[in-house]
């Protein structure tokens, strides 16, 4: 040893399975805050391809807000601004694949972007043909190249696909290729003529976006100022960068979610460093005595523990890394199942980086007041060894506890309760998660004495040895125990808070669907997922269709379109300054009272429809008390395709989108916002006994002409809404999982500790006659207590968690009712039981082992 | 060779720990006995083997060579098991450092050892009460190892080590940790335990004066036995040990 410092190396490597034990939490931290980076840098990458792409020679987009469309006359007043050198109209839209059974096929890998584009005009993205030549018209199409290729496809194909109108079978034309590569979650990009997209998307009239190319010598600027003089207001005018930025905005949202679950594994992280290393040091004691003895300065000993953390933590940060690669793969196949497009995976340097100094520097401060308290062991404590060094839980410690879960549950209600969620809110909520984890570090030593008592009852009563000693074993050390269940709990009690959440709104949004659906079945396109970014649409055609069927008595199509900005009371009366988003419902008011029995309120249910058919609009309860509006009043429906007050002619009350909805015809949405396809598709048989038939009719039409079409029924609905808020979740889970396997490693550690300091007892049981066996279950029993505490306390605290953040949202959303989450609760108690037990394997075996002579030689 | 019935016997005793050149005979070949109702010391210079032989009477260790038997039960060919039922049920132990469990209370501690065969009948708790009045503690009951001192603490090791009323009390230096009054005492119980009341007990020490106390003193020296004396005079120990040493 060359130096004093080269100490903490040699204190490493003279335990590794502890070195390994304490640094797991920081590998997994990291591994998951480098995955989380990545992931995010990816996605945005794909998103910079996509505009770069698709808007390759392109220098104004002319475009609705979200997926509204343009009238038809926008695109003439395009052309007419001085300086617009082309305007390419553009319908947009999504075909699937079909396979050789006739079926759409739903791996989003077949899914085709399509494109319908004037060929006359100059092509304005970014693609190059590599073969054949652009589309002309009738059913031609162009594919992109390396789509065609992973699905097999060559020039000169008739390719068949699943559009909106029906099956159709297209000819393939010209491949092209995008000059950036782009690569969209194994999604590909086509491009068909324009009057044939017309009939397809079944959009008669208008565009999606107009392209706009500038002359060489005009500034892009100046012509887009021009351009919003000349197009109404909710018709933007941006340069694909701008554009580009919006829509990754409004994935930041995600961000911050992943983000939060990332730093929350890493938190956990933390704690085991703090908790390894309180534990080392009260074992060191008489060393750090020793050391202080023979004229080690406090300072000294800090730097000496957390050199320690230091290599711990850049070990373990750099194993992270690797563990961060494969843990990337993973949540890119869980987002491409959610269907999000992810292209190549982009490795910038920041992501191993930024993981690596958080990483270090977690392990550093959670050894920080380990280490403090190391320096402050005087030299006697060689003498004496560890000695009434063993603490009790302090009252200030709990009363502090106490403020700080009080403190952040307002924070999290206060999340809940925010209207439009912003930075501050997001912060707040975090911030006060965080303090309600820290608060119940504090608190629980006090809870650990009682609550051993009552889990091992049982195993007392069974065992009575093994229970007792393990029982004195879990409360001998409370701070500990504590600590070490705290890990536990954090992961588990934010599964608990998730889906305290979900089945709170799953079981409301059923609650509403069985009272308001009077509909026998649903029309949906396959893997609806509303919210979720640009669904396929669905043709007047199905409609039609389905109403030529005998046993369906109403066919009422339905448009759904999201909106980061709802309509607001028109000015001067305009009360919101802020984005309110949400949902834009259109339906047909004559046939819809028949499918839909949604309570009405502040207006008779004939009123309502009568006023929705003359152009007025219903709210949801919950934008109706946000806005602070009601019936009489006005909202300005303000659109790329037009412009109108719409008087409020009903008050509907829906959990749905949070009760952020506008309800209006389908004539009003086509007029305001250019929507002009159905999302979905209600329909009512003409009496109970035609059901089956329908179904059977209705199942044989679509698997005959709209493949990519679903008829689902209204329990079908329900399954179909709780897989969607699974998947989610899921993806939500797979991140919290990191941080219960980190807690596992944290039990591990703290068992090894018991068991280390425990050798001596153990060899006295041994001598007494216990057999190895008993000295196993009775390891097992502790450990299997720390996880039980661990499973409870996190049910408890999630709960809360959950409740704060439901009742903080049902204040905004009326009808949304607490469901406690039994599966789940259930499920985390069992996850307790199997990782206490899972954590108690190594730890007890190797007490079963001890040598009996050895252990009671032992000091 | 005293006559009466043996409470344990140990024939051709070897251990030896390692093997090739760094092989060391801890015990070279030695018979040793207790009839029931004695008390026998064993002495002998560190390194002689005496805390080897009392590992490989208490069932702790297995020797190399030789038979060990308590009451006319052999241990050789025990699994590790049934070594460890036969410490529970027929063996006491008193250590030096009395090795009460912190957490439990002085008549827990006495229960411990019927805890572990699964017993907590009423019984076994009024025994331990009973033992606990024995060795003078009874007022102790309740209270914690370290609210003991180090006597009350043996004394209450002593009556763990009576619970299940074993044939042989083996104890290890157990007034090794103790100042002479608390010696005396815990001496005092031994010595009535094995005389008035009938156990057969074995105690390793350093102590002349507590070898004394015992019927019989057997010296061990290199792994061998070096002799024997009568007990009952603390001098003639000191004589025949300086005599070994010399």
């Amino acid at each position: 040893m060359r130096s004093f410092g080269a100490l903490a190396w040699r204190q490493i490597t003279a335990r590794p399975v502890r070195a390994f034990l304490t640094a797991a939490g920081i590998v997994l931290g990291v591994a998951m805050i480098f995955a989380v980076l990545t992931l995010s840098a990816t996605v945005q990458n794909t998103f910079d391809d996509l505009f770069a792409s698709v808007y390759g020679r392109t220098d104004l987009i002319v475009a609705g807000e979200d997926q509204t469309s343009l009238g038809p006359a926008i695109s003439d007043r395009v052309a007419a601004v001085d300086g617009v050198a082309a305007a390419e109209q553009r319908l947009l839209g999504i075909f699937v694949l079909v396979g050789p059974d006739g079926r759409a096929s739903e791996d989003p890998g077949s899914t085709l972007n399509i494109a319908g584009e004037d060929p006359r005009v100059d092509d304005l993205t970014d693609s190059r043909i590599v073969s054949g030549r652009r589309v002309r018209n009738g059913n031609e199409v162009n594919l992109q190249d390396s789509w065609a290729d992973s699905q097999g496809i060559e020039l000169g194909d008739r390719v068949r696909f699943a559009t909106p109108a029906g099956v159709k079978a297209l000819r393939v034309v010209g491949l092209f290729e995008f000059s950036t590569g782009l690569e969209f979650g194994g999604q590909g990009f086509g491009l068909i003529p324009l009057r044939r997209a017309r009939s397809l998307l079944d959009r008669p009239r208008g565009s999606d976006e107009i392209a706009v190319a500038v002359d060489p010598d005009a500034d892009p600027e100046a012509v887009a100022r021009q351009l919003r003089r000349a197009l109404p207001s909710a018709v933007k005018v941006q340069t694909p960068a701008a554009q580009s930025e919006d829509v990754q905005a409004q994935l930041q949202g995600f961000d911050t979610v992943i983000f939060f679950f990332a730093a929350m594994a890493l938190f956990v992280g933390g704690f085991l460093i703090y908790n390894s290393f309180n534990m080392t040091v009260l074992q060191r004691t008489r060393e750090i005595g020793m050391l202080r003895t023979v004229g080690a300065r406090r300072g000294a000993i800090v730097a000496l523990v957390e050199r320690e953390a230091l290599i711990l933590g850049t070990v373990g940060s750099l194993f992270g890394l690797g563990l961060g690669l494969g843990l990337t793969h993973l949540l890119v196949e869980l987002l491409r199942a959610s269907d999000l497009p992810v292209g190549k995976l982009d490795f910038t340097p920041t992501a191993p980086i930024a993981a690596v100094v958080t990483g270090v520097g977690t392990a550093a401060f959670g050894a920080l007041i380990p280490a403090l308290r190391a320096s402050r062991v005087p030299p006697i404590q060689a003498v004496l060894g560890t000695e009434g060094l063993r603490g009790r839980p302090r009252p200030l410690r709990g009363l502090i506890g106490v403020t700080l879960i009080a403190a952040g549950a307002a924070g999290a209600y206060n999340l809940g309760a925010a209207d439009q969620v912003s930075n501050a809110e997001i912060a707040g909520g975090m911030a006060g998660t965080l303090g309600v984890f820290l608060g119940i570090a504090l608190v629980a030593p006090f809870l650990i004495g009682p609550m051993v008592r009552v889990l091992s009852a049982p195993a007392r009563w069974l065992l009575p040895a093994e229970g007792r000693l393990a029982a004195d074993a879990a409360r001998s050390d409370a701070i500990r125990t504590a600590a070490t269940a705290t890990g536990l709990l954090i992961g588990l009690a934010l599964v608990v808070a998730i889906q305290t959440l979900g089945s709170s709104f799953l079981r409301s949004i059923e609650d509403e669907l069985d009272r308001t659906f009077a509909r026998d079945l649903t029309v949906q396109p396959r893997g609806f997922s509303p919210g979720a970014g640009p669904q396929q649409s669905i043709s007047h055609r199905v409609s039609a269709a389905l109403a030529r069927i005998d046993e369906a008595k109403v066919v009422a199509p339905q448009r759904m379109l999201f909106v980061e900005e709802l309509p607001e009371p028109p000015p001067p009366d305009q009360r919101s300054g802020s984005k309110t988003s949400g949902v834009l419902f259109a339906f047909d008011p004559d046939v819809f009272d028949q499918v839909d029995q949604t309570t009405i309120e502040d207006a008779t249910r004939e009123q309502a429809f009568a006023g929705l058919k003359k152009g007025g609009v219903t709210i949801g309860r919950g934008l109706a008390d946000e806005y602070g509006i009601g019936v009489g009043d006005t909202l300005l429906l303000d659109g790329p395709a037009g412009k109108r007050r719409a008087p409020i002619v009903g008050i509907v009350r829906t959990v749905f989108a949070g009760g952020q909805t506008v309800g209006m015809s389908l004539a009003t949405i086509e007029r305001i916002y250019g929507v002009t396809a159905d999302s979905l598709i209600a329909i009512k048989a003409r009496s109970e006994q035609d059901r089956a038939a329908l179904r059977s009719k209705v199942d044989r039409l679509l698997a005959n002409r709209f493949p990519n079409l679903e008829a689902l029924s209204n329990e079908e609905v329900k399954a179909d809404a709780e897989d969607q808020f699974q998947q989610v979740f899921g993806f939500f889970g797979a991140i919290v999982a990191v941080a219960v396997i980190a807690s596992l490693f944290g039990i591990i550690n703290t068992l090894s500790m018991s068991v280390f300091e425990r050798t001596r007892e153990i060899g006295v049981l041994r001598a007494l006659g216990a057999t190895r066996r008993q000295i196993r279950r009775t390891i097992a029993i502790e450990s299997l207590m720390i996880g039980l505490i661990g499973a409870l306390l996190g049910i408890g605290v999630g709960a809360a968690i959950g409740w704060a953040l439901l009742k903080g949202l049902a204040a905004g959303v009326p009808g949304v009712t607490y469901t406690a989450p039994i599966s789940t609760i259930v499920g985390v108690v069992i996850a307790g039981i199997v990782l206490g037990l899972l954590a108690s394997i190594l730890p007890a075996r190797r007490a079963a082992r001890q040598d009996v002579i050895d252990a009671l030689g032992y000091e | 060779m005293s006559a009466g019935i043996l409470a344990i016997e140990a024939r051709g005793l070897r251990k030896v720990f390692g093997s090739g050149e760094t092989a060391v005979r801890a015990l070279d070949g030695i018979d040793f006995e207790v009839t029931e109702g004695e008390m026998v010391a064993v002495m002998g210079p560190s390194g002689s083997g005496k805390s080897t032989l009392l590992h490989l009477l208490g069932a702790l260790e297995t020797p190399t060579e030789g038979v060990v038997a308590i009451a006319g039960k052999r241990f050789d060919g025990l699994s590790d098991r049934h070594l460890t039922l036969l410490r529970r049920d027929r063996i006491g132990f008193v250590f030096q450092f009395f090795n009460l469990l912190p957490a439990l209370s002085a008549e827990e501690n006495v229960v411990l050892p019927a805890l572990i065969a699964g017993r907590r009948d009423k019984e076994v708790r009024e025994r331990a009460r009973g033992l606990l009045a024995r060795v003078g503690l009874e007022a102790r009951a309740s209270h914690l190892p370290k609210e003991l001192s180090g006597g009350e603490q043996q004394r209450v090791s002593i009556a763990r080590a009576l619970l299940l009323e074993p044939e042989l009390i083996l104890a290890d230096e157990p007034t090794g940790n103790l100042d002479s009054r608390s010696s005396a005492e815990v001496l005092d119980l031994l010595g009535s335990l094995s005389g008035e009341e009938g156990h057969s007990i074995v105690i390793v020490t350093h102590d002349p004066g507590a070898a004394a106390r015992a019927k019989r003193i057997v010296f061990l020296r290199d792994g061998k036995l070096a002799g024997e004396v009568e007990g009952g005079s603390t001098q003639r120990v000191i004589d025949r040990f300086a005599e070994l040493e010399g």
